[in-house]
């Protein structure tokens, strides 16, 4: 993976990385991406599921059971008058 | 064993192998009836520690509720007396990726517990009598189970709820045992087991049944390749032990068994990068304080200076798995590589009983040898470890060998839901097989 | 003009699409718990019933139905995404490839799928360096997201797409009663060639300001030989302008990936053996067709009530559409509101065997509508007659004021009864139906 994509690839995910870091995890990705490569032999199908058991129709019926305690889970959170305090939009 | 004894014990076990994120140092506490004493893993939530799955990002987080599996053993009498050190949310095999502690294996303390449940393995071979539950996404389990030479199951996917379990690879995480011996996993194993209506993929399993036998199994031969001289001659050893036992042993191939590793670290990064992004400094861990900043740059700054090295190298492999261009050849694919994983096993199981290999490549290493391998060297560590891991395989290590007096694990692999016949094994191998324990247990 | 629209309706459940949690909260962040706020170490589970209504809608919609389908982590950061990943549908949506009929026309729709909504952002401080407050209880709410083809002409016809939308859905599934202002929707409009999109525009008066003001400015930029730019944009409501959206800096990527916790759900069953109910605008145009009835009578009669298209059908059965149509648009749905408040839920078997005597001459027209005045609580002030002098001028106004009814009645007559229907709403029913039909032949009669 070259520094570039490394760059992109970590402002999508939210990452400042360092000069240094860059380039170390662009050679550590090219190697690992080297290794995927191995894949493309993989004689698959075009079938897959999400998880290795099926997981098949589980459903909750539409009733409401309120938290108990939503107050402390508030407390974990920054609140100004309830509301949760965020970042800057722009 | 009294309880001044037993907090002792844990004391001192944890301040010679930093066993624990955090434990219980209230006397009194350990007065409470209990049957048994048991540790959780850190990426297991429960409301009386804090959970921060050896990341700093989560410094300070104390769950509001119990996991599952936490608050079954605590029905079952258990007394919850710890958090066990690992690897930062899973992310590792040596359990040196820690913001809270790198445990020490109880063998030899320059060296590495394995991991990622490298902490929970040190406490199951260091105190008597104890249960670790433990967590596997790849390897997790039995990799530090063949480290410091305990008894690690790893469950098939779905039959402990993952209710309360802090993400790594949703697909691939699984909640399991880890004890000195077979006895303490057969008895709690019911008790953790069984669907529970706040995890859906817990609610499809059938009973659980411990009645189940292995009286074959195979071993393939690219297990074989890549092992050191001594862990081949030891794996042999121990397979020549279970034919004496009764156990009939065949030699073949499994060669989609190559694909598994590379599917399995791109299912586990893609996964993991997706349920780390939660991690941003806003509603729980290490909320940032300074709102004066745009969305983008706050994010960034909490998740740059709370997330580890290895967690950084896997959220940027698991998200360019997932990007647009890329997402077919990488995500989409070890997707469809995992169904001709499961295939090639059942394919196995229609022969025999279970799949043997040995758990690791090579014994312990020490921490010296492990800051000199190379991110990839680290990952194809997980060779053996990983198919089953992907395929959602119940599997078992079981100490089989000493080799200068470290141990080493073999692994057996079984169908779907017959975790039974694993610890079957297991009990019959421990009736010729004496564990060696290391010392200063208590 | 090419129009394109991804519109968002809450669906009306009592719990959130992944937790118990209910979906009207009181006080800000009360309704929430650690699911709907992504407490490491929760987990989502599937709410039946937003399944089954979004499954509903896409059959509604003339979707080809997913046999099986999944759910995708759509992954992308932003202080009201409690996981920074949406629970939503990727490469399985419910349904695909459907329609919706407005005007006659035929509107693609590309996909329905549901997702979890995000929490609710208020924005405070110094305009250009707001920070976001934020309110969780919309966190996992259920939406359902239609995708149109860009088959939309001009503002007006997506505004009357999701009028017309609001309505069917309305029926089939009950929307809430502020479905039109809390309706969502991301929109693409190209004038020319290029392709802008507006983001998060709420409500159908705001959807359609949006648009006219971006179909606006794309015409003046393409008048002034200006290029347009592919961009997204952001529609400000107090001032009633789109501007460039400057929240989103570089094309996010959003990696979907499947969302493994919840499994796969097999809803091609569910589909098939789902009976839907007739809709207002299906029905109305039912009406047009089993009883020759005129678009706007046919649409005025099950927009006012769906009991009174029951009442309409269970008239036009026995007495035939055109007595069903004279007293339906007349007497009764004058004082509709009146009679539905003292007799609803029964007013078929109230009111039929009136019109049922005045057929076999037992009474006569003018005692029929005092009947119906006396059941509405209006009494003898409403059986009051007029002269017949006041008559001529109400109608002669009336076929003034609709040239097109002028038109139709030509090649029609029946035209007529959308003026017999007004008439009769006019003069509270205090004239014959009989009566008013004859004044209105006569006066049409006159212009054509």
């Amino acid at each position: 993976m070259d520094e570039g994509t490394v760059r992109r690839v970590a402002k999508v995910s939210r990452l400042d990385l360092t000069d240094d870091e860059v380039s170390i995890y662009a050679a550590d990705l090219e190697d690992i991406l080297s290794a995927f490569a191995v894949l493309d032999e993989a004689p698959t199908g075009e079938d897959f599921d999400l998880d290795p058991v099926p997981v098949e129709d589980r459903l909750r019926d539409d009733e409401v059971m309120a938290y108990p305690d939503p107050g402390r889970l508030r407390r974990e959170m920054r609140t100004a008058d309830g509301w949760v305090r965020g970042p800057r939009l722009a | 064993m009294s309880v001044m004894d037993l907090l002792a014990a844990v004391r001192d076990a944890d301040e010679r192998h930093r066993i624990f994120a955090e434990r219980l140092e209230d006397p009194l506490a350990y007065e409470v009836e209990h049957a048994f004493h048991f540790s959780a893993k850190d990426n297991l939530c429960t409301s009386d520690f804090q959970a921060r799955a050896g990341s700093r990002i989560l410094e300070g987080y104390r769950p509001p509720f119990d996991a599952t599996a936490v608050a079954r053993l605590r029905q079952a009498g258990g007394l919850l007396i710890g958090k066990t050190n690992m690897d930062e949310f899973g992310f590792g095999s040596f359990s040196t990726n820690s913001a809270t502690g790198v445990p020490r294996n109880p063998y030899d303390a320059a060296r590495s517990c394995g991991g990622s449940s490298g902490g929970a393995a040190a406490a199951a071979s260091m105190l008597e009598g104890h249960l670790a539950v433990g967590v596997s996404t790849g390897g997790s389990i039995s990799c530090p189970a063949s480290f410091c030479g305990v008894v690690g199951l790893t469950p098939t996917y779905g039959r402990v709820s993952r209710w309360g379990l802090i993400d790594y690879g949703n697909s691939l995480d699984k909640i399991g045992l880890l004890s000195a011996s077979s006895g303490m996993i057969r008895r709690y194993l019911p008790a953790i087991s069984g669907p529970d209506p706040l995890d859906p993929t817990s609610q499809v399993q059938p009973p659980l049944d411990m009645s189940g036998q292995i009286r074959s199994v195979a071993v393939p031969e690219e297990a074989l390749t890549g092992l050191s001289g001594s862990m081949r001659a030891a794996f042999e050893d121990a397979v020549a032990r279970l034919e004496r036992m009764g156990v009939e042993v065949r030699r073949g191939a499994m060669p989609a068994l190559r694909f598994a590793l590379s599917a399995y670290y791109i299912l586990a990064t893609a996964e993991a990068s997706t349920n780390l992004a939660r991690y941003c400094g806003m509603r729980y861990g290490d909320i940032e304080q300074e709102t004066d900043q745009s969305f983008n740059e706050f994010f960034s700054r909490v998740r740059s200076r709370g997330l580890g090295r290895e967690a950084k190298r896997r959220i940027l492999l698991g998200t360019f798995c997932r990007m647009v261009g890329f997402r077919d050849r990488y995500y989409i694919k070890a997707l469809q590589v995992r169904e001709l994983i499961i295939r090639e096993y059942e394919e196995q199981f229609r022969s025999v009983d279970a799949v043997l290999t040995p758990t690791m490549p090579f014994v312990a290493p020490r921490f010296d040898e492990i800051e000199s391998m190379s991110a990839l060297e680290t990952y194809q560590a997980d060779f053996l470890t990983g198919p089953p891991n992907l395929a959602g395989l119940p599997h078992i290590s079981i100490p089989c060998a000493y080799i200068d007096g470290l141990p080493a694990g073999m692994q057996l692999v079984a169908p779907r839901w017959e975790e039974g016949r694993l610890l079957s094994l297991a009990e019959r191998w421990e009736n010729g097989f004496e564990y060696r324990r290391p010392e200063g247990r208590a | 003009m090419r129009i394109g629209l991804e519109v968002h309706v809450q669906l009306p459940t009592r719990s959130k699409l992944f937790c118990s949690c209910s979906t009207s909260g009181d006080e800000v962040n009360s309704s929430v718990c650690p699911i709907c706020l992504g407490f490491p170490g929760s987990r989502p589970r599937l709410n039946r019933k937003a399944l089954e209504m979004g499954v509903s809608i896409a059959k509604f919609l003339n979707c080809d139905i997913n046999e099986k389908v999944w759910f995708s982590r759509k992954t992308y950061f932003y202080p009201d995404l409690v996981k920074n990943f949406q629970i939503t549908q990727y490469e399985t949506p419910l349904g695909k490839d459907g329609f919706f009929t407005i005007g006659g026309r035929r509107i693609g729709i590309w996909r329905v799928h549901i997702e979890e909504d995000p929490g609710r952002i208020k924005r405070a401080g110094r305009s250009g360096e707001e920070v976001a407050l934020v309110d969780y209880n919309r966190s996992g709410v259920p939406l359902v997201e239609i995708v149109t083809a860009p088959d939309l002409t001009s503002p007006e016809e997506a505004r009357a797409f999701l009028t017309d939308l609001l309505i069917e859905l309305r029926r089939l599934i009950g929307l809430s009663p502020n479905d039109e202002t809390t309706v969502r929707a991301d929109a693409n409009i190209s004038v020319g060639e290029e392709r802008v999109e507006i983001k998060n525009i709420n409500g159908l008066k705001s959807i359609e300001k949006g648009l006219k003001f971006e179909a606006k400015r794309q015409s003046k930029l393409l008048a002034a030989g200006k290029k347009i730019s592919r961009e997204t944009r952001r529609f400000d409501e107090e001032r009633g302008t789109t501007l460039p959206s400057r929240e989103k800096e570089f094309e996010e990527d959003y990696g979907y990936i499947g969302e493994p916790d919840l499994g796969t759900f097999t809803i091609g069953p569910m589909a098939r053996a789902m009976k839907l109910p007739e809709t207002p605008l299906a029905r109305a145009a039912r009406l047009e067709a089993e009883y020759g009835l005129a678009p706007t009578s046919a649409r005025q009669i099950v927009l006012t009530s769906w009991e009174l298209a029951d009442m309409f059908e269970a008239l036009a059965r026995r007495a035939g559409s055109e007595t069903a149509t004279t007293w339906t648009l007349g007497a009764i749905s004058a004082q509709w509101m009146e009679l539905q408040e003292r007799y609803g839920g029964r007013l078929e078997e109230t009111i039929v065997p009136i019109i049922d005597d005045v057929r076999s001459g037992a009474i006569t027209d003018a005692e029929a509508r005092m009947r119906i005045a006396i059941l509405a609580g209006k009494g003898s002030e409403a059986a009051k007659p007029l002269s017949s002098e006041d008559l001529g001028p109400l109608v002669s106004r009336l076929v003034d004021s609709n040239p097109d009814v002028v038109r139709d009645f030509r090649s029609n007559p029946r035209a007529a009864n959308f003026l017999i229907g007004q008439v009769m709403k006019e003069t509270h029913g205090r004239y014959a139906s009989k009566e008013i039909s004859e004044a209105i032949r006569k006066e049409l009669e006159k212009r054509v």
